[in-house]
C-alpha cells in the first residue's frame, strides 16, 4: 500500500510537533527542536548490522542460559545456579508470580527479541516478503524496554557481595557469556534503524509503487 | 515553532502509535493501513489509566516495604529480611556503595516514580505550564530508570537459587516480593499510558488563546 503522509513529514512521538522529513544518512540523529526527543537515527548497514548482532546475540544466549552464572561452595559443598534455576527456586517457595517476573524478563523477553530482530533483518536483508513482518516490527516496539539482562547482571553482583561474607562465590561461564550479550542488546538497540526498517517493510509489500522520493534512504 | 498550529493534530493529522506514520484524523478509531495497529489521536483515556495504576502502586509499595521480600534460615534460626533491612546489612558491613545501589533502585526510585508521574499527571489536569522541558526530562528519566527496580526480585531469586545448603543455611523467598515485583511492574505501565503530548497540547493552546484565538 502506500502511505498518504509519512514520506514527506514526521511528527514528534512526544510533543507531535509536526516537521518535513530532514534527509539524513551516515551515523545521524534528529532530535525534536521543541521537546528534544529522540526522533529518528540513521547508522550505516542498518539492516545487515542488526542481523549480525541478532544472530552474535542468539548464539550467546545459549552459553548465558546453560551454564552456571555463579556457584557457592560451602564446607566443601558446591551450589551452582543458572537464569532459569533463579526463577525456579522461586517457583518452588510458592511465589510463581516472582518466579514468571524472572522467566519473562530475564530469559523469554530477551530471546524474543533476539529472535524477531533475525527475522526482521534476514527478511530486509534478502529483501523477502516474509509473513508477519508488521506484527514482528510491532512486537519489538513494545518489547523493548521489558528485557531486564543488564539489570540480572547487577543482581549477580549485588548477590557476589552479598554473599562474599558467607562462602566462596566462584562466577560461571553463565556470568561471562551474559556480560557479553548485554553488549550486543546495547549495541543492536543503538544500531537499529527503526524508520528504515518501517519503509523497507513498506517497499516489500508493495513493489510495483515503490515511492521515487525514498531513493535516498536505500542503502 | 511553540505554537499549537504546529502540533500534527492541530494539522488534521494523526502519528500511529507503533509505526510512526501519520494518517489524516478521518481514519481515527481505525487500523493504520502500515502495521495494522489501532490509530488515536491521543492515547485512549491516558490519565485515568496512569492514575488507576499508580495508585495500585502506590497501595502495594506498603506490603512490599513492611512484609518480608526473604527468609535467612541458619542453623535452624529463621530471620526474614525486608528491603529496607537488606540495605541496612549491607551498610552494616560497612559496603556503602552496594548499599546506596540497593536503596536506590529498591526505595528512592520506586517511590520518586511516583511522585514525577504524579506531578505530571496533575500539570496536564492543573494546566500547569511552566518548565516543559524539564518536564520531559523528569519524565525520560522516569521512563528509563523503571526496569533498574526489578534488581531486588532477580537479587531474591539469585540467594535463593543459591543458598540452599539444608540444615546448615538456606534461603527462601517470601510474599513481599510479590508486591514489590507489582510495584515494579504497575510504575513501568503507568509511564507508558501517560501520553506526553496532551502535556504540550494544554501548554500550546494556552499560549494561542492569550495571543490569538
Amino acid at each position: 500500500m502506500s502511505t498518504l503522509a509519512p514520506d514527506t513529514r514526521i511528527a514528534c512521538h512526544e510533543c507531535d510537533l509536526l516537521l518535513s522529513r530532514p534527509e539524513i544518512s551516515g551515523d545521524q540523529v534528529v532530535y525534536c527542536p521543541r521537546c528534544g526527543s529522540r526522533l529518528i537515527s540513521s547508522h550505516p548497514n542498518s539492516v545487515e548490522r542488526s542481523l549480525a548482532l541478532a544472530i552474535a546475540g542468539l548464539i550467546l544466549l545459549l552459553p548465558a542460559n546453560l551454564f552456571p552464572v555463579l556457584s557457592l561452595e560451602v564446607l566443601g559443598r558446591h551450589q551452582q545456579q543458572t537464569i532459569f534455576s533463579s526463577a525456579m527456586a522461586l517457583y518452588e517457595d510458592s511465589l510463581p508470580l516472582v518466579s514468571l517476573c524472572i522467566l519473562l524478563f530475564a530469559i523469554l523477553v530477551p530471546c524474543t527479541k533476539f529472535l524477531l530482530q533475525a527475522y526482521l533483518s534476514l527478511a530486509l536483508h534478502l529483501r523477502r516478503r516474509w509473513p508477519g513482518l508488521p506484527l514482528a516490527m510491532r512486537a519489538l516496539h513494545h518489547l523493548d524496554e521489558w528485557s531486564m539482562l543488564e539489570v540480572y547482571l547487577i543482581s549477580v553482583l549485588v548477590s557476589v557481595v552479598k554473599l562474599v561474607d558467607m562462602a566462596e562465590v566462584h562466577p560461571g561461564l553463565g556470568l561471562y557469556s551474559l556480560g557479553a550479550l548485554i553488549l550486543i542488546t546495547a549495541l543492536s538497540s543503538s544500531q537499529m534503524d527503526e524508520d528504515l526498517f518501517w519503509h523497507q517493510i513498506d517497499d516489500l509489500s508493495s513493489p510495483a509503487e515503490d515511492a521515487p522520493s525514498e531513493g535516498a534512504r536505500h542503502e | 515553532m511553540n505554537n499549537w498550529r504546529h502540533s500534527a493534530l492541530a494539522q488534521g493529522l494523526i502519528r500511529c502509535h507503533d509505526c510512526g506514520a501519520l494518517w489524516p484524523l478521518q481514519q481515527e478509531h481505525t487500523h493504520c493501513p502500515r502495521c495494522q495497529a489501532m490509530l488515536h489521536a491521543r492515547t485512549p483515556d491516558s490519565l485515568k489509566r496512569t492514575w488507576a495504576l499508580l495508585l495500585t502502586a502506590t497501595l502495594l509499595l506498603l506490603p512490599a516495604n513492611l512484609l518480608p521480600i526473604m527468609r535467612v534460615t541458619t542453623l535452624g534460626q529463621g530471620e526474614p529480611s525486608t528491603i529496607f533491612g537488606g540495605v541496612m546489612q549491607l551498610a552494616h558491613h560497612g559496603l556503602w556503595g552496594i548499599a546506596f545501589v540497593v536503596l536506590a533502585a529498591s526505595i528512592l526510585i520506586p517511590v520518586g516514580k511516583i511522585i514525577a508521574l504524579c506531578t505530571l499527571l496533575l500539570t496536564i489536569q492543573r494546566g500547569w505550564t511552566t518548565n516543559m522541558q524539564q518536564k520531559m526530562v523528569m519524565f525520560r528519566v522516569v521512563h528509563w530508570i523503571g526496569r533498574w527496580s526489578m534488581l531486588d526480585i532477580f537479587v531474591v531469586g539469585i540467594l535463593v537459587a543459591l543458598v540452599q545448603f539444608g540444615n546448615l543455611a538456606y534461603i527462601d523467598g517470601q510474599a513481599g516480593a510479590i508486591a514489590f515485583a507489582g510495584v515494579v511492574i504497575f510504575t513501568m505501565l503507568a509511564a507508558g499510558t501517560l501520553d506526553t503530548r496532551l502535556i504540550w497540547d494544554r501548554h500550546l493552546q494556552e499560549n494561542a488563546s492569550g495571543s490569538e484565538v
